[in-house]
């Protein structure tokens, strides 16, 4: 195992949720972060001083930004070992509800963010020849079956279809990729801060407003998902050699997961017949 | 054989949209199809006369248009049963080859554009209790290559959304499914259909001989178009379509790979998934 106390992490959006918890986790082991949120102030006060410690204010969305960030924090520590792809917010609604704005702000964010934290990256990690990219996508991102959260679902999917592709492309630098799963964590996700509903909501679409209420009510607040557990699980990953490219935190995540490939299994076996069917006679 | 079905197909002047559009007239069924630009649609379609046939010109990441096109086809057939987003076009490089703009103007065409026709679409899904849409992804949306990692994110997008898509609209009279091609002998992989990073970085030479092995297959894919037209023939006229379909025996073989590597992986992370709820 590595000594962790030398690498330096990069996690954006850590004024709250995950990437909080992670933050602070880390700090209390004496390692050096760099941490990013749109607003300084948020990000101070919920993390608190500390030497080792590098607040930065950053729009995600602006590649510059994103880059000078990157650029201080190397000149600050000398390197960037772990980034950590957390920012991001969850989005309610039907297809037929969102509009084209809420839409992409959600892909804006959960995607293209993280993709431009990766490319203003790559270039220090691809020089040391060493560095392990962490994007947290959901457990939405792996099963879509959440009814009224087809939009953030999509995006969540993109996260894993890119990672696993990038896990693939920069493996001869010496450079890893992990997408984390997560189910359930007792963050403030659910709140009004996090979690974004439709302007235009339709009653016609009862199952999207069930799921939409039950999310708001029962699930806030009785996550099964341990934050500052799952910053240990992040941590113990980060020192590994070889990182799994998936990685599904909690318990439900874990049992949705299975439940999702074993579904995948029957389906094709269902259709096994008529799906190999398409190619040209020999 | 039935063929009252309405069906409106996007992106069918050439690929797996074209042949599906000339089969289901060679069939007897009424489409109205979309491309950016009608007469290459129409000349490729070769049947301007049919009254069974709408070219319609469109940009799909233009509500307006899409809204109109839609409004357009229930005036002139008097329904819509079928839809087919098929519009799409594939691109490679690496992440940090690509730019902001390459990536953006990649999920405009395959995510934005598909999330648009659904929904200007669902109202008279909705109202009329029934509908099938089709949502053409790639075994990339599952299973990807090394070095197309934005189709890849944009294709997985598809599958989630129509996941999800699926569940919302069952009530409603509606079904969903999302395709995972594999390799089929259309034109995806020329230049017609493929875009790759303006900007190569040389130290990315697995991203590059990867691109090369697709360029070189290009002619000899296993899938036959037309048998994956039938395909969704069969499928809309079928009671239970699947959500998800891995489409050809190649996309099928990686897609069971792929369900064994996450098995696995599952499995041997399973300790570390499990130890992070509360006591």
């Amino acid at each position: 195992m590595e000594n962790s106390n030398q690498k330096v992490w990069y996690i954006t959006g850590a004024s709250k949720g995950l990437g909080l918890a992670l933050a602070k986790q880390l700090l209390s082991e004496g390692k050096k972060v760099a941490a990013t949120s749109r607003s300084l102030e948020d990000l101070k006060k919920a993390v608190g001083e500390n030497e080792n410690f590098l607040p930065l204010a950053v729009n995600i969305l602006s590649e510059e930004s994103v880059e000078e960030s990157i650029k201080n924090t190397v000149e600050r520590f000398g390197s960037i070992d772990v980034v950590v792809n957390n920012a991001g917010y969850g989005l309610a609604g039907a297809l037929e509800e969102l509009t084209d704005a809420e839409t992409r702000q959600n892909f804006d964010v959960n995607v293209f963010g993280s993709l431009n934290v990766i490319r203003k990256v790559l270039p220090y990690l691809r020089k040391q020849q060493s560095g392990h990219i962490f994007n947290v996508s959901s457990i939405g991102g792996f099963t879509g079956s959440f009814p009224g959260f087809g939009i953030y679902c999509a995006t969540k999917f993109a996260v894993q279809g890119f990672t696993e592709s990038l896990a693939e492309e920069v493996k001869d630098f010496g450079i890893k990729a992990t997408i984390v799963s997560p189910g359930y964590f007792r963050t403030n996700f659910l709140n009004d801060s996090s979690l974004n509903v439709p302007k235009n909501q339709l009653q016609e679409y009862k199952a999207v407003r069930e799921v939409q209420a039950a999310h708001e009510n029962e699930i806030n607040g009785n996550q099964q998902g341990d934050p500052q557990k799952a910053a240990l699980a992040f941590i113990k990953t980060a020192d590994m050699q070889n990182p799994p490219v998936h990685l599904f935190l909690g318990q439900d995540a874990y049992d949705m997961a299975e439940v999702k490939i074993q579904a995948v299994r029957n389906n094709m076996e269902a259709v096994r017949e008529f799906a190999t069917a398409t190619g040209y006679e020999s | 054989m039935k063929t009252d079905k309405i069906w409106y197909v996007t992106g069918a002047s050439k690929g797996l949209g074209l042949t599906l559009v000339k089969k289901l007239l060679a069939t007897g069924y009424k489409v109205a199809a979309t491309s950016r630009n009608s007469a290459t649609l129409s000349a490729a379609v070769g049947a301007e006369n049919s009254e069974n046939f709408l070219p319609l010109e469109v940009d799909l990441i233009n509500e307006m248009s899409v809204a109109e096109s839609i409004k357009k086809t229930q005036e002139v057939f008097g329904k819509i049963d079928v839809i087919v987003n098929n519009a799409g076009y594939g691109i490679g490089g690496a992440i940090e080859e690509l730019s902001q703009e390459e990536i953006a103007e990649a999920f405009n065409i395959n995510v934005f554009g598909t999330i648009n026709v659904i929904k200007y679409a669902m109202p008279y899904l909705r109202t009329q209790r029934s509908g099938y849409i089709i949502n053409i992804s790639s075994i990339a949306g599952f299973a990807p290559a090394t070095g197309w990692s934005i189709y890849a994110a944009a294709k997985h997008a598809i599958i989630g959304l129509s996941e999800s898509l699926a569940d919302d609209v069952r009530s409603l009279g509606t079904k969903v499914t999302a395709i995972a091609p594999g390799a089929f002998r259309t034109q995806f992989l020329t230049k017609e259909s493929l875009v790759f990073a303006k900007n190569e970085i040389d130290d990315y030479e697995d991203v590059h001989a990867s691109h090369d092995r697709f360029r070189n297959m290009n002619g000899t894919q296993l899938g036959d178009p037309e048998k994956a037209a039938q395909v969704m023939i069969d499928l809309a006229e079928s009671e239970n379509p699947p959500v998800r379909l891995y489409l050809g025996s190649d996309a099928y073989r990686r897609a069971a790979a792929k369900m064994g590597t996450l098995s696995s992986m599952l499995e041997d992370w399973k300790d570390t998934s499990l130890s992070t709820d509360f006591n």
